[in-house]
């Protein structure tokens, strides 16, 4: 009988923790921070750019990192985002049309350009878009709506190539994602931003597309017109300011002039 | 464990303990209603219950997007009152109560049903009205199958991932839970933590289990007696 109080007892306290901790509520401690929306290629640098924000501004700045594309869409479906720095124009423009963004705002911001990246020990030698065909799997994010994909798209098709490498395509959600599926071996090759192969020791570069092969690749940023937080418009310009500016070209992004 | 698993364990488990708490008044209602009442119309009701259960969670999550999101005439009132639901911890109790509750109920009606009727007959006779005969006899009858539920219910939305990343996305620090981080993760090819938020999940999940099941046994053997 005495285990059975003590359970009992036990029962209670652990109801009382559920419902303390219930009423206490799940609130996320930063809710009251800026949201940046970014594309996963800029993971790296928008952290460190976060940081020197934090250091100057005394605040913590939020990030979501994911397809441009994906970030777009939930923008659009109500998610509360202050600022938008995308890997493709077509995805800002998809906003700016829906009204969530202003076209005076928005600054084209960096640029970057297309690799192909094997595993660090893969002896493979690709010298042609087209010896991607040969291979067993070519990772490669979403070629219908990922911007790094659509570019790798428009590099293959104007090459000549898309058809026969589409068979082997493996779609990944993200730059990032193609990326973690070469360097884990699970893709022969994968399609990324020369700076995302520059994040990882497991991938090598084996091809590098030039500027005049590949698609134009831009990279615009702006705050959100129904930006919940005060200080979206500020975090933008930080994000393009002459700090900011450096952080990127160190991890090798392009910048571009002001217009 | 670092810092940032503990704030991602600490958020689940509000999450799921916050969503039991939601499923379990109004569960414990429509157990009793798929229970006794045996009027027209039960069929229908019964199968709009289980339907989160049967339908693929991201189909349930963008109905419930669709329903919320900025496109919809109550997403857009919401929106106007300043209150943000879509993408944010909101979204994600939504997702995680909606999953569960069908599992609370199927779990309740069926311990209710095992309650025989008579019992409840004789309470009212001796004097008891229908919520006292409720609490005294049918509850204490079938708490064992309620308790159970509301674990279920617990751990469906402890491990809730489809909805929850339709409608409310994967923010880190704001709507990501243990099964959103795992997912990224993975994806970006951090297996280390993904295995240690996987094994934080396993834990997790066995103490809820083993816990539940220290409490019913208690009960199982003192009624034997």
């Amino acid at each position: 009988m005495r285990t059975g109080t003590q359970r009992r007892r036990v029962g209670r306290l652990l109801a009382a923790l559920v419902l303390a901790s219930a009423i206490t509520g799940p609130r996320a401690a930063r809710a009251g921070d800026p949201l940046v929306f970014a594309a996963s290629s800029l993971i790296d640098a928008l952290t460190e750019i976060g940081k020197a924000w934090q250091r100057e501004k005394g605040s913590h700045v939020d990030f979501a990192f994911g397809a441009s594309s994906d970030l777009a869409r939930q923008v659009e479906q109500g998610a509360p985002a202050d600022v938008f720095f995308s890997a493709d124009p077509a995805q800002m423009d998809r906003l700016e049309a829906a009204g969530l963004v202003a076209a005076a705002d928005r600054r084209d911001l960096l640029s970057n350009s297309l690799v192909v990246v094997v595993p660090a020990d893969s002896p493979l030698r690709i010298e042609a878009p087209g010896d991607l065909a040969g291979l067993d799997r070519v990772a490669i994010a979403d070629p219908d709506a990922v911007p790094v994909g659509k570019y790798a798209r428009a590099w293959l098709e104007r090459a000549g190539a898309w058809e026969k490498v589409l068979p082997r395509v493996v779609r990944t959600l993200d730059a990032r994602g193609t990326l973690a599926a070469v360097a884990e071996g699970h893709a022969a090759a994968g399609v990324v931003y020369r700076t995302d192969a520059a994040t990882s020791g497991k991938v090598r570069v084996a091809l590098e597309v030039s500027r005049e092969q590949g698609p134009v690749i831009v990279y615009p940023v702006a705050p959100l017109r129904d930006a919940r937080h005060a200080a979206a418009r500020e975090l933008a310009a930080f994000l393009a300011s002459p700090e900011a500016l450096r952080v990127y070209e160190r991890h090798g992004f392009v910048v571009l002039k002001a217009r | 464990m670092e810092a940032g698993d503990l704030e991602l364990v600490a958020f689940t488990l509000r999450i799921a303990a916050l969503s039991t708490l939601l499923v379990v008044g109004p569960g414990i209602a429509c157990a009793l209603l798929l229970a006794r009442w045996r009027g027209p119309g039960r069929g229908v009701i019964e199968t709009l219950l289980s339907l989160p259960l049967v339908l693929p969670p991201t189909a349930v999550g963008l109905l419930l997007l669709w329903m919320l999101g900025r496109h919809s005439p109550l997403g857009r009132a919401l929106v106007a009152r300043g209150l943000d639901v879509v993408f944010t911890w909101k979204a994600v109790l939504l997702a995680t109560t909606v999953m569960s509750f069908p599992l609370f109920v199927r779990s309740a009606r069926t311990a209710f049903e095992e309650v025989d009727p008579r019992l409840v007959g004789i309470a009212r006779t001796l004097g008891c009205g229908p919520v006292s005969a409720f609490f005294r006899v049918t509850l204490p009858l079938a708490w064992r199958g309620v308790l159970g539920g509301a674990v279920l219910a617990f751990s469906r939305a402890l491990g809730e991932f489809g909805a929850t990343i339709m409608v409310a996305g994967n923010i880190p620090g704001r709507t990501r839970t243990l099964a959103l981080a795992i997912f990224s993760e993975s994806q970006q090819g951090h297996d280390e933590r993904a295995m240690r938020l996987v094994a934080i999940t396993v834990a997790l999940a066995f103490a809820a289990l083993w816990t539940t099941d220290w409490l019913t046994h208690r009960r199982a053997r003192t009624t034997e007696a």
